[in-house]
């Protein structure tokens, strides 16, 4: 720092903290990342540890007692709970895609030179902007067999005989959630995936199309490639979001019929709020961020190989 | 024969007309520069010619065949955007094989044809990096490799050095006009800067405000500009204007009296002037002269030294005219004295009140 020769930097180099014989610059450092260190560890590493520990006792309402890998063990004998796990996996994978490339395709439309393309990029936003449990109702009355227009339209057209409860049979109703899951979550999609191709230079295209490249060769060789770091972004985000997502099963299915529609995180809340079985619980949801660290690596390891081939340099 | 014909074109958007009745006739092999300043509509004339833009009357005709509906790959065009418009993603290699793969030609055909243009453009070493990695040089040449890989008939190229700075601005116009001779084809490029359309062309098109002021030779421009406006846009510095007043007239000479001070026996065609009209005096920085006795007297402001020549900017007459004169690189000036200024009758140029040039008369000039 270089020395003031003025009143005011005078002064101010004396009360400077740093300059104080009391408090080392490391810990002035300390004390300043403070607030921020210990909003961290209220917010997100106590709630964490304490789960960790929990998921080795089998607390309860009553009280608590230790039990080691007892939880865990019961978990990875259970076939129910594999089961889970794969229809989560298929979940998230089934959703995902669905939103990527719906979101894939109604970016290129809202991008493209159209008139009223501003009012039709206004349209796309409600799914996301109305709350989650005011559209799934929306949804629920949709999927109804007596009154919901899906089952009504079906029967008009003569595809069905009587009233079909969508969310009363156990393929349909997991189906149905991930319809209703991609409604939700493909406007944000969308509008990535949007945001990045308007990044796009024009001039791309224009001598692409001077070249002779089509309208599918563009897209191909060049929308995709220039947005594939943002594709990829969206793909992890996407995949922990709807990995996690309960309000949309919970309000439709509350992971029905049957557990049907039982995701991970439907498992964890019956176990540990449902039934009060906290460990039980607590062990489900290390699990569940054991497996989405793993899934998080393989991204970075991913993102970085795209990084490689799809960036500038 | 790759020719281009431009017909009574004009170009439109909405309500604002941007061209207007674009009449060219561009030879084959011909190096030919629009040039203008920002919104006299070059780049869109350009643009109309890759069939990136329609037109909205007129006509395009490459080799003699009207190309108006024609995609720009069914014109036998290729273009260099001002950005390049390199393609990040890919290796400089596949950014000049681009046009190649969209053909679909087999590998080996690729390869040779980027070998060829990479050895003509020199990018051998280069074909395996990104363009975020090649200098802002090498991106052009790689914009320029990707353009002569599909061999198309015209060349057209839009503002493609502005991007550079002024030292490879230099070399990359040297190179440009090498690349011409060497492939030996006919080239359309459109700039701002009259350096690079005297240094590289053929002939030039002087554009302004949608429409075409003059086309002709560098030289031609030069010594004989039709209009105030080329006058003053081609030259650099810029050509010193002066009202004055015709005293007479004849087929051999135009006799100009300049605030009322000096009058001036000029060797120009005045039989589209009469006596008494106003017309503007042109003079070229470069033909002045110092003078101890005669000629105007200018109070001199500013003085750029460049070491071969000195620019003198001032004031003139009892208007106090914005003038400037390039004079030797040693010559005696000081900033706030006067100077007198004067030139060869020969030199000066003179304009109607429409800006059209009166013709000058014992002008000659190699075209070459």
């Amino acid at each position: 720092m270089s020395q003031s020769t003025g009143q005011f930097g005078a002064t101010s180099l004396k009360s400077s903290p740093l300059k104080s014989p009391r408090i080392s610059p490391a810990f002035f450092a300390w004390l300043l990342v403070a607030p921020a260190l210990l909003f961290i560890l209220v917010i997100v590493a106590w709630p964490l540890l304490e789960t960790f520990r929990l998921s080795f006792t089998n607390a309860r309402l009553g009280g608590e007692s230790y039990v080691g890998l007892e939880n865990y063990e019961k978990l990875l004998e259970k076939r129910k709970f594999h089961q889970t796990i794969y229809r989560t996996f298929y979940w998230m994978f089934l959703s995902v895609s669905l939103k990527l490339i719906l979101g894939l395709i109604g970016a290129s439309l809202l991008n493209a030179a159209v008139p009223g393309k501003a009012l039709f990029r206004v349209l796309v936003m409600p799914p996301w902007v109305i709350p989650i449990a005011i559209g799934c109702i929306g949804w629920l009355w949709l999927y109804n067999g007596y009154f919901g227009i899906l089952s009504g339209t079906a029967q008009w057209l003569g595809l069905i005989d009587g009233p079909f409860e969508f969310l009363a049979h156990k393929k349909s109703a997991f189906y149905s959630a991930v319809v209703t899951d991609v409604w939700v979550g493909t406007p944000m999609v969308t509008l990535f995936f949007l945001a990045a191709m308007q990044g796009v230079s024009r001039d791309l295209y224009e001598a692409a199309w001077v070249d002779g490249a089509g309208r599918w060769y563009r897209f191909r060789r060049i929308t995709i490639p220039q947005i594939m770091p943002v594709i990829v972004s969206m793909m992890l985000l996407s995949a922990i979001w709807t990995f996690n997502s309960f309000e949309v099963i919970w309000i439709l299915t509350e992971g029905g019929p049957r557990s049907a529609s039982t995701t991970l995180i439907i498992d964890t809340y019956k176990t540990a709020i449902g039934n009060y079985k906290f460990g039980e619980g607590a062990a489900r949801a290390v699990i569940i961020v054991i497996l989405l660290s793993i899934f998080s690596l393989i991204y970075l390891f991913f993102l970085n190989k795209v990084n490689k081939i799809y960036g500038s340099k | 024969m790759a020719t281009l014909d431009i017909k009574n074109l004009a170009k439109s958007f909405g309500s604002v007309d941007v061209l207007h009745d674009i009449n060219l006739s561009i030879a084959d092999k011909e190096f030919v520069v629009f040039v203008g300043p920002s919104g006299c509509g070059k780049s869109t004339l350009l643009r109309i010619i890759a069939g990136l833009e329609e037109v909205t009357s007129g006509d395009i005709l490459i080799e003699g065949q009207n190309v108006n509906t024609h995609a720009p790959v069914e014109r036998g065009i290729s273009m260099v955007f001002q950005s390049y418009a390199l393609y990040p993603h890919l290796s400089v290699f596949e950014n000049i094989a681009f046009p190649l793969r969209v053909q679909k030609l087999s590998n080996s055909d690729v390869k040779a044809r980027v070998g060829r243009a990479a050895s003509i453009l020199q990018l051998q070493d280069k074909l395996s990096l990104k363009p975020g990695q090649l200098s802002g040089g090498q991106r052009q040449r790689v914009a320029i490799g990707r353009s002569i890989v599909r061999n198309p008939k015209i060349f057209l190229f839009d503002e493609p050095l502005s991007n550079l700075d002024a030292a490879l601005r230099g070399d990359m116009r040297v190179e440009l006009s090498q690349l011409h001779r060497e492939l030996n084809a006919t080239m359309v490029y459109v700039t701002h800067d009259q350096v690079e359309a005297m240094t590289m062309a053929d002939r030039i098109v002087v554009l302004n405000a949608g429409m075409v002021e003059q086309f002709g030779t560098p030289m031609e421009l030069y010594h004989r500009p039709e209009t105030k406006f080329v006058a003053g846009f081609i030259g650099q510095p810029n050509m010193n204007f002066l009202t004055a007043k015709v005293t007479a007239a004849s087929a051999q000479e135009v006799r100009v009296d300049l605030d009322g001070a000096i009058t001036l026996a000029l060797p120009l065609a005045g039989d589209t002037v009469q006596v008494g009209d106003p017309v503007d005096v042109g003079i070229r920085p470069e033909d002045l002269r110092i003078v101890e006795d005669g000629g105007f007297e200018m109070h001199v402001d500013v003085i750029e030294r460049l070491g071969g020549v000195c620019i003198v900017y001032g004031r003139i007459g009892a208007n106090e005219t914005r003038y400037c004169a390039s004079l030797a690189g040693d010559a005696r000036v000081t900033e706030g004295s006067m100077i007198k200024l004067a030139s060869d009758p020969a030199n000066f140029h003179a304009f109607d009140r429409a800006g059209r040039a009166l013709h000058r008369l014992n002008v000659s000039f190699e075209t070459e």
